[in-house]
Parts: C-alpha cells; structure tokens; sequence
C-alpha cells in the first residue's frame, strides 16, 4: 500500500469513527434523558439561608420552608425603601439598612443573580432590570466574600441580544459576574410538592445549587398579572413552553413560589414601566421613581410594590393566593419597614 | 529537469487557503451584534451582483470594488478565479486540478465556447429584472450553502459535543462558560433551521461535482463570473508571453496547463481562460514563458448562430419572467423582511446569497422554497414560527449586498409595517375554550400594543359562560413583526398569524 493512500484510508476511518461515535453519543444522550423522564420530575429543594442572623417574621415559616430562622441578636426590619441619584448607591444604602450583604452572603458562597431580562431593550424603556442595580448587586456580594456570581435568565428574545441591549450583559461582567447562557441542558424537571395546579415544571438546576439566590425583578405592568414584580419574575427560571403558564396564571406564580424563595430579593424601581407591560417600547409609559425596594420575601416586596403603582396589595390576585397559602406577609401594616434616601 | 520555481504563483495554494479562511471569518462575523467587519456589502464586490444590482437601479458605494475587481483581467487574467474564489478553491480541493478529461475532445471544444453564451444568458435575465441567475455565482453559491447548511451543522455539532462533556460534572462550568460564549455566535437557543437544504445542497454537490467530468470544468466552461471575467480578459494587455525565439516547441505548457489555456502553437494563450497559474513557466526546458504585455491569443469565438440563439432565448425567458407569466398569485403568507423592496425590485435584485438569513438572530428569514416558482426561490421571507422580527434588530438590511434589502435606521424600521396580524378565533385559546391567555398581547413590542385584551362574556364550549380577556388586533398599530405568532402557545399553527399586506396598504 501506498504511503498516500495509507494516509487516505486512515483519515477516512477517522472521519467515519467521529461521525459514528458522535452518532452513538447523540443515542446514547437521548436513552438517558428518556430515562430519566420515565423517573419522573426530580425532587429538588433551595439550599438553606446562609447562616447569619436574620430577622425574618414568624409567619414565615411553613412546613418545608426554606428559610430557616435562627434565633434573631438584632432586628433588622421587613423592608428597606430607599430613594436617591444613583441606581447603585442606592441599592447598597437600601441593604446597609437589611444588615448589609455580609448577612446574606458568606465566605465562600456561590451567588445566584436573577434580574428581569425580558427581551432586548435599553434600559431606558424600564422592560428590563437597571443594569447599575445588578452591577452594584455583584460587587456587594464579592464584597462580601462570594467565591462566584451568577447572572442568569431566559428571555424570550435570543439571549445574548437581550443580555446585550439591555445592558445587563456589560454590567455584570464589569463586576466581575459570570453572564451565563442557558441550553436545554441547565434545565431538569423538578417537583413542586406545594403546588396546587403547577406540580412540575423544568428550572433552570443552578437556583438549587447556589448557596445564595438573589432575585432582582423590575417594577412593571403586566396585562394578565395586573404588575409583575418579585413573584412573577421567577418565571425567568423555567424553561418549556412558559406559554402555556398562563392559563391559571395567578395560582401558577404562586406554585412556583412554594418551591423557589429566594433569599434577597431587590425590586428595582429606579425607573417603572406604568403602562403596555411588560415589554414597553415607549418612553412615555415610563416614571423615573429612583427608588428600591429590598426585603427577604417576596410576597411583602411585591405587597410594598404595588403601592408604586398606586395599588393595594390586594388588588393582585396572585399576592392574595400567597398571602392565604403563608408564603410571606402582604399587609403593609404589619411589616416594619425603613424608608431612606441615598 | 526540475528547477526550482521562482514568482509569486508557488504560493498559489496559500493565497487560495488564505482568501478561503477570510471568507468564511467574515461569514461567521455576520452575526448579531454586526462589528465594524462582516462579509456583507463585500459580496458587491462580485462584478456580476454589482452589475444586477446597477442594471436594476441599485447602487451602493462599495459597487466601486466591483470595478477594480472587472478591470483585473485586463492585467491579471482570471487571477481572482485560481487565487482567490472560494469556490474555485473548494473545487480544487475536491476535484484535484491534474486528471485526465472523462469527455470527448469534441465536447471539449464545444465547452469551449459555452462561457460567452453563460453570460449572454445572464444578461438576457439581468436586463429583463430576473435575479434567478444569481443561484449559480460563485461567492453567493458559498455563503449560501455554508448558511443553510455548515453554521446550522456547526451548531449542532457543538451542542452534543456540550452535552457529551456535561455528562462530567466536573467539565460543567467549563462547558457552560464555553457555551455562553458561543452563544448566538455558534450555538444558538434554539438550533438554527433552514428550509431549502437539501436545494442547496444539490446544487452545491452538482457544482463540485462537475469535476468528475474535468478538473474545474465548472470553473472553465460555465461560472458566470468567470465568463465574465474571462470576457473581459480576452482584452487583456498583460499575460503569458513566450520567448518564441527560445521555445523549443515540446509541448510540455500545453500539457500542463490545468485550464487547457495554451494554444497549439504554444505561443499563444486563450487570455479568457488563463488564471496566470504558471504551471507553464514551471516545466518549461528553456525557461522560456513569462508574463509580459501584449501576449499572443488564442480566444475561442462563439457560432454566431449560437449567440443569436442564447440572446433570444435569454431574452424570451426574461421576458417571460418580467412579463409575470410565470408567476402565481402571490402567497398570502410571503411577507418579506424589513427594508424589503417592492417585490419586483426584490426579484430582480436580491443576489439569494442568505446572508440575511445568516445574521438574523431569531432564524426567522428562511429562504423561499420552490413553491414560490423559480424566480422567488431562495429569496428571503419571514417564517414567524421559526421565529419573529426582534424590536431592537435591523442588521438584516446592513448585511444585504444587494439593496434587494435597506439598511433602515432602527427607529424606522420600528415603525415599518411589514405585514399584519390576524387572530384565528377558532383556535385562540380565551375565544375558543374560554380560558385566560394572552402571551401575543404580554411581548407584543410595539409602544403602544397592537394587541388589546378586551374583557368579555364568553360561552365555553360546554355551555357555560365565563368573564374573561380576549386577544383582538389594532390593525393601525400592527406592523408584522410576527412575535405573537411566534410565542403563541397553540401547538403546531398559531392562531395568530401574519399575514403579508397588500401591494395598496405597504406605503400607508
């Protein structure tokens, strides 16, 4: 045999070896994954709170709540409301007053960012989280000791533009954040033992294997939720057909909720979209409120959210579910709440 | 007797490498976001899309290459077609370049003489506003086929390769920070997908294939670029020159020649052919062949019959084309891109290159399939379930080399209306069984929502009634970027669907 042809065969026999054994991994994949899909949905929790002394209000606690409440040395109130001339020092005013980053945050952690990143818009259209609001969120919890930080969503828009118009790419990797892009692959079916029409749905796996999860929504109008805040900003964790949530979609958001609770949650209303939400696309829907709203629950964020708009509370459906099923405290009267500006 | 070659043609191979990776860079980087450097208006560089998009009225400044790259011949030969065509390349390397002809001398002689009516024909379709002939270009035939078919294959690819290494936990983050930079660059959310594959790739793998027949036959006998080109090389001032006083007339330039360029009296060279190769200058004994001015021709002439008869048989067919009498009423679903011009226009200019269809980041410009008749096939539409015109994207205008499609400021294309939305209430999920939806209304981008939920009284199908919100379209408002269509959660056909506008309603 020739030296050529020796040569040809063996390249043939490679290119046929990859083709074959890429083949064979691509049916040997799709075996697992049926697999695991006749296994049925995963049972997966949150990991618990950071252990640093917390405050959180007894009504809080549920059979399988997550956040567990050690015995509290110093009070730290409900909400922080702060207002001021920079989104980021804002922020980091408004969590001074929660007991500063360090209470959430611990040597070591691995943070979990989840901003609104709806679609791609500049952040001046108020469609998607302050860009500043999420940097600032990534330097505190760096700060603070956090070994990595994630920033993470699945807009409805092809990821990287949405991450990239919206500003949201460019801020968290200043501050060092990993902008993660998720695949089918971050995604795995997971139980919701608490749900009452949503009993499994595909999350994205990182929320249950970050030590910290950070919810960072923005303050919009919604047509079908009347506002999306912090609840309805979960829905950027979950992958499938997410159209289909929104046949029974109050009591969904709530279900959801059961499951994932985040431990900071911070309510970007530097800038509101009051009108045609939650995509916008027009400047003049939207109020430059300078403001933020920090808490470590979401029903009680939100609760305090709707006043933004000039609601109650009660005025969302969703937010009544949750306060009748325990997941946090919606009556404004009941919470301690400081107010500040920056 | 081997001497050792001297010139710039021993770098021939490199030059071929070289032009055939840049290509495909600058293809890649036709992507969203567009940087300063993309394949794009490059493409009218091509003196036969320059020369469409100009007979139809389009001229766009970068056209000015397409001039320099006409008038190398006169000089160069056809230098572009054995250096720098990425087809040409393609060919080479697939086809070899030195085996003996499977044909008959006498069809050899008769391909001789095909390029001119090649390009005859092309004319005939240029001047009567059919852009169909640009199918077979060269650099459109390879962005077209790396589009549809190497980036969706390379997405693919990459994707199972991720999922192969996910299977160890501890490759994760690395396979997750390795996907989050090649995502919407490489791999895509969705894995990206194309109609006309299997077109393309017939007509590719036909192209290639051409030369089980001949070594480059394709590149020889029917390219209409390179019978462009070689028309004008048949003027040539600058080519091949042989010492005839040293020429010691063995034959061996003759022999060589890949392009059966050398006369028979091996002085003289068909300057339409010639790719200033020098495989000639090579062997020669005598070392007696050079580049010089005023070389000796040996270009074959056409029949006159044979011309006379491709003229009018181009021009038939144009005219046929142009006249419509070919064309079907239109699709009600062939809404164009934005920036689209007037469908004639479109027909006539759009060079069916698919580098729109490259750089749109929702894969939602397919190529027209053969449905459309010949003439629309491969023209770029809008498939709103593959996916939908975003809010903030116009990059499909800037990419275009054509002005098939304009580069629209964003804010003008925000408010062009490319087609318009039609609720389907016998599918529609709040009209037809009652329940609340409304994701068409939720990402409807426009500032001022062209979908409004109207509360209503709606009897279920089981009798009942219930209070509930119901999708409608504000017809002013819509301007067919198909998100509802898109994100509609009725499986299969969405029952919101966009519908092209009609030939009164596009100004307004």
């Amino acid at each position: 045999m020739e030296r050529r042809d020796f040569c040809r065969l063996i390249g043939v026999g490679c290119a046929i070896g990859c083709a074959g054994g890429l083949a064979g991994c691509a049916r040997a994949l799709e075996w697992s994954q049926a697999q695991h899909a006749r296994e049925g949905a995963q049972q997966r929790m949150a990991p618990p709170r950071a252990e640093t002394p917390t405050a959180a209000p007894a009504e809080q606690s549920t059979a399988t709540a997550v956040e567990s409440e050690p015995p509290a040395p110093q009070r730290f109130p409900d909400l922080a409301v702060f207002t001021g001339t920079d989104p980021g020092d804002n922020v980091a005013a408004a969590l001074t007053a929660l007991g500063g980053m360090e209470r959430f945050v611990g040597r070591g952690d691995r943070v979990l960012v989840k901003p609104n990143v709806l679609t791609a818009r500049a952040p001046e259209y108020a469609a998607t989280t302050n860009p500043q609001v999420v940097g600032a969120l990534v330097r505190l919890a760096y700060e603070a000791g956090a070994a990595e930080v994630v920033v993470l969503d699945n807009p409805t828009a092809p990821p990287r533009q949405a991450f990239e118009v919206s500003g949201i790419g460019d801020a968290a990797r200043t501050a060092g954040a990993t902008v993660k892009v998720l695949t089918a692959r971050n995604f795995e079916r997971v139980r919701i033992p608490e749900g009452r029409v949503l009993t499994s749905w595909p999350l994205v796996t990182d929320v249950f294997e970050s030590d910290v999860v950070i919810n960072v929504p923005i303050a919009k109008t919604h047509g079908l939720a009347g506002l999306t805040m912090a609840m309805k900003n979960l829905m950027g964790i979950m992958g499938g057909t997410r159209g289909l949530v929104h046949q029974d979609f109050h009591q969904k958001i709530v279900d959801l909720n059961t499951l994932v609770r985040p431990h900071l949650v911070v309510l970007d209303a530097w800038r509101q979209l009051m009108a045609n939400g939650p995509s916008g696309g027009s400047l003049a829907d939207v109020r430059e409120s300078r403001t933020v709203v920090v808490g470590t629950n979401q029903a009680s964020v939100d609760a305090f959210g709707a006043t933004l708009f000039g609601m109650q509370p009660s005025d969302l459906e969703y937010l009544r579910l949750a306060a009748e099923q325990g997941l946090g405290q919606t009556d404004l009267s009941a919470l301690t709440i400081r107010k500040g500006t920056s | 007797m081997t001497r050792p070659r001297r010139g710039i043609h021993r770098h021939r191979r490199a030059f071929q490498l070289t032009f055939l990776a840049l290509f495909l860079v600058l293809l890649t980087l036709t992507v969203w976001p567009l940087g300063s450097v993309y394949l794009g208006a490059f493409l009218a560089a091509d003196p036969l899309i320059a020369a469409n998009s100009v007979t139809n009225g389009a001229v766009l400044p970068i056209m000015a290459l397409a001039l320099v790259m006409i008038a190398l011949p006169l000089v160069l030969g056809r230098a572009f077609c054995g250096y720098v065509c990425p087809l040409g390349t393609l060919i080479e390397l697939t086809g070899g370049t030195h085996r003996a002809s499977r044909l008959s001398p006498k069809t050899r002689e008769r391909l001789r003489r095909l390029p001119v009516l090649v390009l005859v024909a092309c004319l005939g379709l240029m001047l009567f506003a059919t852009g169909s002939f640009l199918l077979i270009d060269p650099l459109s035939t390879v962005t077209r086929t790396a589009t549809v078919l190497l980036y969706p294959a390379l997405d693919r690819m990459l994707r199972l390769t991720g999922d192969v290494l996910y299977l160890a936990p501890f490759l994760r983050p690395a396979v997750d920070a390795a996907t989050s930079i090649a995502a919407g660059r490489l791999i895509f959310s969705t894995p990206l997908v194309f109609g006309m594959q299997l077109f393309a790739l017939a007509l590719f793998a036909g192209i290639l294939g051409l030369s089980w027949f001949e070594p480059r036959l394709w590149c020889r006998d029917v390219c209409p670029l390179g019978a462009l080109l070689g028309t004008v090389g048949r003027g040539a001032i600058v080519g091949r020159r042989v010492d005839t006083a040293a020429c010691i007339e063995c034959g061996r330039c003759r022999q060589v020649c890949p392009l059966d360029a050398v006369g028979p009296d091996f002085h003289s060279t068909d300057t339409s052919r010639c790719q200033l190769g020098l495989e000639c200058a090579d062997v020669c004994p005598p070392n007696a062949i050079s580049v010089g001015l005023r070389p000796a021709k040996d270009n074959p002439a056409p029949s006159r019959r044979a011309f006379l008869g491709v003229a009018a048989a181009s021009l038939t067919a144009g005219f046929f084309a142009y006249a419509g009498l070919g064309r079907r009423g239109r699709d009600p679903r062939l809404v164009r891109p934005p920036g689209a011009a007037q469908e004639g226009a479109l027909l006539a200019l759009c060079s069916r290159c698919g580098q729109c269809m490259k750089t749109c980041p929702t894969n939602v410009i397919q190529p027209r399939g053969l449905d459309g008749g010949l003439l629309e096939t491969f023209t770029p539409y809008m498939d709103f379930r593959v996916g939908s015109c975003d809010w903030s994207c116009n990059e499909c205008g800037k990419v275009c080399p054509t002005g098939a499609l304009t580069a629209l400021p964003l804010a003008e294309k925000r408010k062009t209306r490319i087609g318009r939305a039609y609720i389907d209430r016998n599918r529609c999920i709040p009209w037809a069984d009652g329940k609340t939806c409304l994701v068409c209304q939720e990402l409807c981008p426009v500032p001022e929502k062209a979908i409004v939920i109207t509360p209503a009284e709606t009897r279920k199908p089981d009798g009942s009634t219930v209070a509930i919100g119901r999708p409608e379209v504000v017809a002013e408002r819509c301007i067919g970027c198909g998100v509802c269509e898109n994100v509609c959660p009725v499986p299969h056909r969405s029952a919101v669907e966009v519908f092209a506008l009609g030939p009164d309603e596009l100004d307004g």
